[in-house]
């Protein structure tokens, strides 16, 4: 016992260095107590994890969702496990586990509580040792299909320090239309949405309001609609001329958007907590400033300016001074750039910029200022970051008509989201705790 | 039109200067010789019958000003109004949910007057300044806009599908905002002008071609009143 506290203790100091890293970048990063034992592993390699095949159901079906979701975390390799099933009850034989090279086991377990279907265990295979239990609420259909979802994201959160992305969804637009759908792209529901089109929705960080632009007949105005009653109200003065790009700020206290009059388009900000106040951020006089986007902690804005001709990345404060050009441009040569979004951990800024033709994705390091590509291969357009700052969706045609795909920043690998129907202009939603 | 006002002009100020020749003219000075007095009378009544003009003018101004500016008290109480009332009804759409279109105005004109005003203005690719092609377009329209002082339109801009879908709402409020800024500055009131951006939202033309988008991207007109009340 002893021993193990204090293999763990080495294991946390050395996770320190990196916590703190994490730390800096985004605030859920420290798990609940602040200490944390996870897995060590060589750097640029992935801790390898299997689940263990359990018969009959609900395992089955459970297991299923699980071992995507971490697949899809990107944050481990998912290896194939030996069969038969473990054994429910006994412990598991960690042996022939590390026989296939696992780090990690996920196994499920009968929950020992009543209210609970089934409990997720993970074990740490090369310490033999239960780290961590999670119980699956009971239930039947999307309440089951959720807690499974923030089961695996806990498992991430274990591991990494960073909780995973599976209780999350996406909004889209399709044919005119508000849809949403579950990041591993199941629970496609329209969103009975004001307008045609209904354009460019944006999650308050409740989870529980949305906003959008909504072409009704004698206007396009800003709608802030509750998910859950349906009910809509308007954001005061966008009852007149274009209203488009909303965003909430990250604490959901101000709403930025873009208002355009016949003297061209501006970025304004309302208070959306004292339900008043629409200040102006830009002057542009005949320019466009649009698609306002928030830094993490409300200090500053992103967004998007014709003042040097072309659309291109500008950044300023969230009082509209200090503004200054965030991604360098060549007059000229380098392509529009358009759909920024400021990653949740304030360190990135994703967009997208013409290159031969074609939009592609690239992202910002604000720190630094540099530029990298991320695509090259059809149009990608309109990234949106998820909770974990490490996922980005967008909108692509690499498989014909246009589709949501979400890239993994960090290495590369890109899964298609969306597959019938067109779709577009995505937002990602915070971490929901309910479905 | 303009015949029958300068006549009507003409008909009113010739009476108004002879009264003010045989009512405002001076006695003739004794001492001067008779012709060199008649030609002074001559120009102090035309001094003071320029004065009384002028005065008239000046107290007409004042009047016309007064009433300029009532009206523009009127009108800016009616913006008021109408902006409340539009507001209300853009919240009402969203609330219900509406989203067609109301049917554009009768115009009330000939068909060859329709067509010159229904004809679309084009835009170079990421463009919204207005061409001399695209001038001469509105340069038609406005002959029958001065022709037709109650008719008034709606502008809507669109671009094609290029660019990035939220940016192209942008240019299109511009490209609707250029053509309204000409049609203004070449005389036409503001309040006959409405403009609005539907972006990428409504090509005309569903291709991917050079000439889809170059059909695309334009500038469409609707009739929001008829040229008869």
């Amino acid at each position: 016992m002893s021993a193990a506290r204090g293999r763990a203790a080495a294991l946390a100091g050395l996770l320190f260095v990196a916590g703190l890293a994490a730390a800096a970048r985004a605030q859920d990063t420290i798990p609940p107590g602040g200490v944390r034992v996870g897995i060590t592993y060589t750097p640029g390699t992935r801790p390898a994890l299997a689940v263990a095949r359990s018969g009959g159901a609900p395992f089955d079906s459970v297991r299923a969702i699980l071992e995507r979701d971490l697949d899809f975390s990107d944050q481990f390799e998912i290896l194939a496990p030996p069969s038969p099933p473990a054994r429910s009850g006994e412990a598991p034989d960690y042996r022939v586990f590390r026989a296939i090279g696992a780090d990690l086991l996920v196994v499920l377990a009968p929950a020992e509580s009543e209210r609970a279907a089934v409990e997720v265990q993970l074990h740490d295979v090369r310490r033999g040792a239960l780290v961590r239990r999670i119980s699956v609420a009971g239930g039947e259909g999307p309440e089951r299909r959720w807690a499974v979802h923030r089961a695996a994201d806990e498992v991430v959160r274990w591991v990494t320090g960073r909780a995973g992305i599976a209780a999350t969804r996406l909004l889209f637009v399709r044919n005119g239309q508000i849809w949403r759908v579950d990041a591993d792209g199941s629970g496609l529901t329209q969103v009975p949405a004001a307008g045609r089109p209904a354009l460019s929705p944006a999650w308050a960080p409740d989870g529980r309001r949305i906003a959008y632009t909504a072409f009704v007949r004698s206007g396009q105005p800003i709608v802030l609609q509750d998910l859950a009653s349906g009910e809509r109200e308007i954001v005061p003065t966008t009852e007149y001329g274009l209203n488009i790009t909303p965003e909430f700020s990250r604490d959901g206290a101000h709403l930025a958007f873009a208002h355009g009059t016949e003297a061209g388009t501006d970025v304004y900000v309302y208070d959306v907590a004292r339900q008043c106040c629409v200040t102006r951020l830009t002057v542009g006089r005949f320019s466009d400033n649009l698609s306002p986007t928030w830094s993490s902690d409300g200090s500053r804005l992103a967004f998007i300016s014709t003042r040097a001709g072309t659309p291109q990345l500008y950044g300023m404060d969230a009082d509209g001074g200090g503004a200054d050009v965030m991604a360098r441009f060549d007059f000229g040569t380098t392509g529009q750039t358009n759909g920024p979004s400021w990653s949740p951990d304030g360190q990135a800024v994703a967009f997208h910029r013409e290159v031969n033709g074609s939009p592609q994705l690239f992202v910002l390091d604000v720190g630094m200022r540099t530029v990298r590509q991320l695509t090259g291969t059809g149009r990608n357009e309109d990234p949106t970051w998820a909770p974990d700052g490490r996922h980005v969706c967008f909108v692509s045609s690499r498989s014909g008509a246009q589709q949501l795909w979400v890239l993994d920043v960090e290495t590369g690998r890109v899964r298609q989201l969306t597959t019938s129907g067109g779709a577009r202009l995505p937002a990602w939603s915070p971490r929901l705790a309910t479905p | 039109m303009g015949h029958s006002i300068a006549r009507r002009c003409f008909r009113t100020l010739v009476p108004l200067a002879v009264a003010a020749l045989s009512e405002c003219g001076p006695k003739p000075p004794p001492q001067v010789a008779p012709q060199a007095a008649a030609d002074s009378v001559a120009a102090a009544a035309r001094r003071d019958s320029l004065a009384a003009s002028a005065r008239r003018d000046s107290l007409a101004a004042v009047a016309r000003r007064d009433s300029v500016a009532a009206a523009g008290r009127r009108d800016s109480l009616a913006t008021v109004a109408r902006a409340a009332a539009r507001a209300d009804t853009v919240r009402a759409q969203v609330r219900e949910n509406v989203v067609e279109e109301p049917a554009p105005a009768a115009s009330g004109l000939d068909s060859a007057a329709a067509a010159d005003l229904a004809t679309m203005v084009q835009f170079e690719f990421d463009r919204s300044d207005v061409g001399a092609a695209s001038a001469a377009i509105l340069d038609r329209k406005l002959r029958i806009l001065q022709q037709y002082p109650r008719l008034a339109l709606q502008v809507s801009g669109h671009c094609d599908e290029r660019g990035s879908d939220e940016y192209n709402l942008a240019l299109g409020e511009r490209r609707a905002a250029a053509v309204k800024r000409y049609l203004v500055e070449h005389g036409v009131a503001e309040g006959r002008l409405t403009i609005v951006s539907y972006g990428e939202e409504r090509p005309l033309d569903p291709g991917h071609t050079e000439e889809a988008w170059a059909r695309n991207r334009r500038a469409e007109f609707a009739v929001t009143a008829g040229a008869r009340p």
